[in-house]
């Protein structure tokens, strides 16, 4: 079975791009680093490295001498560039052959293609066409089919069409891309697609647009603004006053340029002397600054027309490609001038790449090659390399050695970061090989060594993977001991729990922002305070027995409007390397802001909290004491009922405090209140780990159950989610951790549930069995459950849900004990 | 490129453009906290977003672009930032989406 080529290039002046045919479709391939699809066909000669494309084209303008592009209209020439930083010579062949080359490495499949289908200008003669395929085969294909660019955009047209023979009789390519301009003829003889006549410019393209908006249009607007003596000579100088701007503004007209082919204006904005500067440029404006440009590209066309005495009506269509054809005013008089309709149905940059892959698609490898030269390329090299470098840094960049063992010579490398953020360039490999690596901040930082013999082609070869993380192992930086947390409201259980804010371990300097809710009205005129509690401890423990960094309490008094339940307050935590901690709270419903920074040498005590603190403590413990004195456990009972006299004593010390206290004896008193919380929490806590796991286990069951029922596979995979860690959970001895799953699972079976007609019957039975008088409004309730009856009857589940909800809203309170102070957020 | 992450690049150069307005003008630093709290939903939703300025240049840098303004030096540094830097990472890989647009000069 013959093998097909099915890789295409197109081979630019200005950019180049590599595709794929495969089953009917192309894919254009993505430069690794940065994810576009073009290639400056740019090379750089550094003093120890080559780079190719973008980074390449930094330095066009700065180091001429070493830098070389649009290298394709010298192809075919005996003209050869010499390279100061390599005293060598390099031809267009050999710094197209680079080009090529690097447009491998977009191939993340790995596969490597020994032939390929490369474009060509309808311009090149048969010397040039045979440069070009020299320098395919140099670039590591052994076998290059040439296709015209004209040709191949027809191609990329045609199949794009629902009727493929769309195209007939003869049609013009007209391409305007970012620095060359070419027309071609194309007519289909005897059933072969064939240029027939071309035209072209080398230098008419899109950059010459951008300059036009900053010269024409920017620079007019500048002097009518104010004294700018020799403006356009200080922007376009290298020591110009302006020269930085310059390049600001080449950069933000290109961006207007875009914003105007789909918009009616434009804003461009940059800054000079300190003075903002706002310029809307309208579409109308660009275009009367770009006319005779496009005008003079129209008059090309014509040119072809007349040579080849043909009218309008014989040509088909203008087929448009090149990025400056997205340009409506080029549509529109190539459209008028020529009445002649333009196709703009392919992606005009990448249209050349595509007919090439196109028709790499249906063009078969004229020979395999041989098993054993195959063999000889693909045969891995017997080298080694012996790496030094620092794993762990705080450095932004780190210094890297190897020495190089077995036969180097000849061989070079490429070291590359796994993100796509830092690339060596190609460098000799030699017996000692060093780099400096840019690492990306806070992570682990993966490199890749790459590996090329003397025709640069990768080569198998035994390379290590670098592996550097900066940061998160900072040896300057000191990880916290503990875990952070703030304390936050936990109304169903009427008391406070905690919310992790920085993990154990996370190295200083840290800092987070989280926004919280207001969970009670907090009138201006009334006694209510909000606190935004900070301690230190184990995000499993209870809040109580936690040290305390810092609080600020936001009096009533404090407020500048009342505050509202529901409204946000967003609170920023940050630990700094010498540990202060600094928290700032903004109420964002009035923006009004509240910071301190508290020094941990210096304990905050609010004694309004620790009384607080105090009574939660004893309600829990009233609590645990009647459900151990059910169970018969005395002796815990009996624990608890220590617990509870220490807690009394420690109250009324507390009430014989002033607030403004200033002897050691608060501090006495929260560190009893720590220990005594610590206490009761450890009291009987395996029973109630148990109880919490059986309940777990309980709803889990039933959760999956209801999901069975539904065969959603969507609800299964979430279900998995959440219990994926399920060993992690249930042995951190956290009840509030696998309270919190309990909390997942039942959220997620009552998404089913929810929309069961027998859930609201059954509730509404369960309502309709509690007494009328035992609801806040019996005359209400008994309406509801008439309206229920009725609702029933009709089967009208949506009112039977209502009526469910009101019943609900109508039963009295039975939360126990006293109102919760707790902390106001959770 | 997904259409949703195109909006997010978008959104993203303009939050970039505010920051570098608020952090030149005392009186917009008001805004600051917003601006702060939308680059962090971002980086919650698994952007990292870089602001190259003031960093030494480098060529094998290879996550921004750059126009090197004024004479060469090998002592170069970054003086405007375009466009910042922008990595996505979705299923623990971690890539760039949007390369950065800087100038450069010497120091």
């Amino acid at each position: 079975m013959s093998q097909q080529i099915n890789f295409g290039i197109d081979l630019g002046t200005t950019n180049s791009l590599i595709a794929r045919f495969q089953n009917g479709t192309v894919e254009i391939f993505k430069n690794p680093f940065g994810q576009k699809e073009t290639l400056p066909s740019v090379v750089a000669f550094r003093k120890d490295r080559i780079i190719v494309g973008d980074k390449a084209r930094e330095l066009i303008e700065k180091d001429p001498e070493n830098v070389f592009s649009s290298f394709k209209r010298k192809m075919g020439t005996s003209e050869s560039f010499f390279v100061p930083n390599s005293s060598d010579f390099k031809t267009p062949v050999e710094l197209s052959a680079i080009v090529l080359r690097e447009l491998r490495n977009f191939i993340y499949t790995g596969e490597k293609p020994d032939a390929v289908v490369i474009t060509i200008p309808a311009s090149f003669d048969t010397i040039q066409s045979n440069a070009t395929k020299k320098a395919g085969n140099d670039a590591g294909f052994r076998e290059v089919q040439l296709l015209q660019e004209p040709i191949a955009a027809s191609l990329a047209f045609a199949n794009k069409q629902v009727n493929a023979a769309s195209l007939q009789g003869q049609w013009l390519v007209y391409d305007l891309g970012g620095g060359t301009f070419d027309v071609a003829l194309v007519k289909i003889v005897d059933g072969e697609m064939r240029v027939t006549d071309h035209e072209g410019d080398n230098y008419l393209g899109g950059v010459d647009f951008d300059i036009a908006i900053i010269e024409k249009l920017v620079v007019p607007h500048l002097q009518q603004q104010g004294a700018y003596p020799e403006l356009l000579t200080e922007l376009r100088s290298a020591r110009g006053k302006y020269n930085t701007l310059y390049h600001i503004l080449l950069k933000k007209a290109e961006e207007v340029k875009v914003q105007l082919s789909n918009s009616p204006s434009a804003e461009i904005e940059f800054e000079i002397d300190e003075q903002d500067i706002y310029l809307t440029i309208t579409r109308e404006q660009f275009e009367s600054v770009i006319y005779d440009t496009i005008q003079y590209s129209v008059d090309l066309v014509k040119k072809i027309l007349d040579r080849n005495h043909l009218s309008a009506a014989d040509i088909m269509e203008v087929v448009m490609i090149g990025g400056s054809t997205y340009i409506p005013l080029v549509k529109q008089l190539v459209t008028a001038q020529l009445d002649i309709p333009v196709n703009c149905s392919v992606d005009p940059t990448t249209a050349v790449a595509t007919g090439a892959a196109w028709y790499a698609g249906t063009r078969s490898v004229s020979a395999p090659e041989s098993p054993e030269k195959r063999q000889h390329s693909g045969a891995p090299v017997n080298i080694h390399f012996k790496t030094a470098y620092q794993k762990n840094t705080a450095d932004k960049e780190e210094y890297f050695t190897a020495i190089v063992t077995g036969p180097v010579t000849g061989l070079s490398y490429r070291i590359v970061r796994a993100d796509g953020g830092y690339d060596s360039g190609i460098k000799p490999l030699q017996e000692r090989i060093s780099e400096m690596l840019l690492l990306a901040e806070n992570t682990n930082n993966q490199f890749n060594i790459l590996v090329f013999d003397a025709a640069h082609h990768e080569i198998s070869a035994d390379t290590p993977v670098i592996s550097i993380t900066q940061g998160k192992f900072n040896i300057h930086g000191q990880p916290l001991p503990n875990d952070i947390c703030i304390e936050i409201d936990d109304l169903e259980n009427n008391t406070t729990k905690l919310e992790l804010i920085f993990e154990k371990n996370a190295i200083l300097p840290l800092r987070k922002t989280i926004v919280k809710e207001v969970m009670k009205n907090i009138l201006r005129t009334g006694q209510d305070s909000l606190l935004i509690h900070v301690v230190e401890g184990s995000r499993y423990a209870v809040p109580g027995s936690c040290v305390p960094l810092g609080m600020i309490e936001i009096k009533s008094t404090d407020l500048l409007t009342d505050l509202v339940k529901g409204s946000d307050v967003e609170i920023t935590l940050q630990i700094s390397e010498s540990r202060d901690l600094s928290v700032k709270a903004v109420l964002l419903m009035n923006e009004q802001e509240f910071s301190e920074v508290f020094n941990p040498q210096v304990r905050q005590i609010n004694i309004g909290k620790l009384k607080d603190d105090i009574r939660q403590l004893y309600q829990k413990a009233a609590a645990k004491m009647k459900s151990f004195k059910s169970r018969q456990q005395y002796e815990l009972a009996a624990a608890v009922q220590q617990i509870q006299e220490d807690l009394n004593q420690v109250s009324s010390r507390i009430d014989t405090i002033s607030d403004d206290d200033v002897t050691d004896e608060k501090y006495q008193l929260e560190e009893k209140k720590r220990k005594l919380a610590q206490q009761l929490d450890s009291t009987g806590k395996d029973q109630q780990i148990l109880e919490i796991t059986e309940q777990y286990f309980k709803r889990k069951e039933y959760c999956l159950q209801t999901i069975r029922e539904q065969e959603d596979d969507s609800r299964i995979a979430r279900f998995e989610k959440i219990t994926a860690d399920e060993s992690s959970y249930l042995s951190s001895q956290s009840y509030y951790t696998i309270k919190a799953k309990i909390d997942e699972l039942d959220d997620l079976g009552w998404e089913i549930r929810r929309n069961k007609p027998e859930t609201w019957i059954n509730a509404y039975y369960y309502y309709a069995s509690v007494t009328t008088d035992d609801y806040t409004d019996p005359q209400k309730a008994a309406r509801f459950k008439d309206a229920g009856e009725k609702a029933l009857e009709r089967k009208n589940y949506d009112e039977l849900k209502v009526v469910v909800n009101q019943l609900y809203h109508l039963l009295p309170d039975t939360k126990e004990g006293d109102q919760l102070k707790g902390t106001g957020i959770g | 490129m997904d259409p949703l992450l195109t909006l997010h690049i978008r959104i993203i150069n303009q939050v970039f453009e505010l920051d570098k307005k608020t952090a030149a003008k005392p009186e917009l630093s008001s805004l600051q906290r917003n601006i702060d709290r939308i680059k962090q939903h971002f980086e919650e939703a698994g952007y990292t977003i870089l602001n190259p300025l003031g960093e030494a240049y480098r060529e094998t840098r290879v996550d921004y672009e750059a126009s090197i303004t004024g004479e060469m030096s090998s002592e170069m540094e970054i003086v405007n930032v375009i466009k910042p830097v922008v990595y996505f990472t979705a299923g623990g890989q971690k890539s760039i989406l949007q390369k950065g647009v800087v100038i450069a000069a010497a120091k």
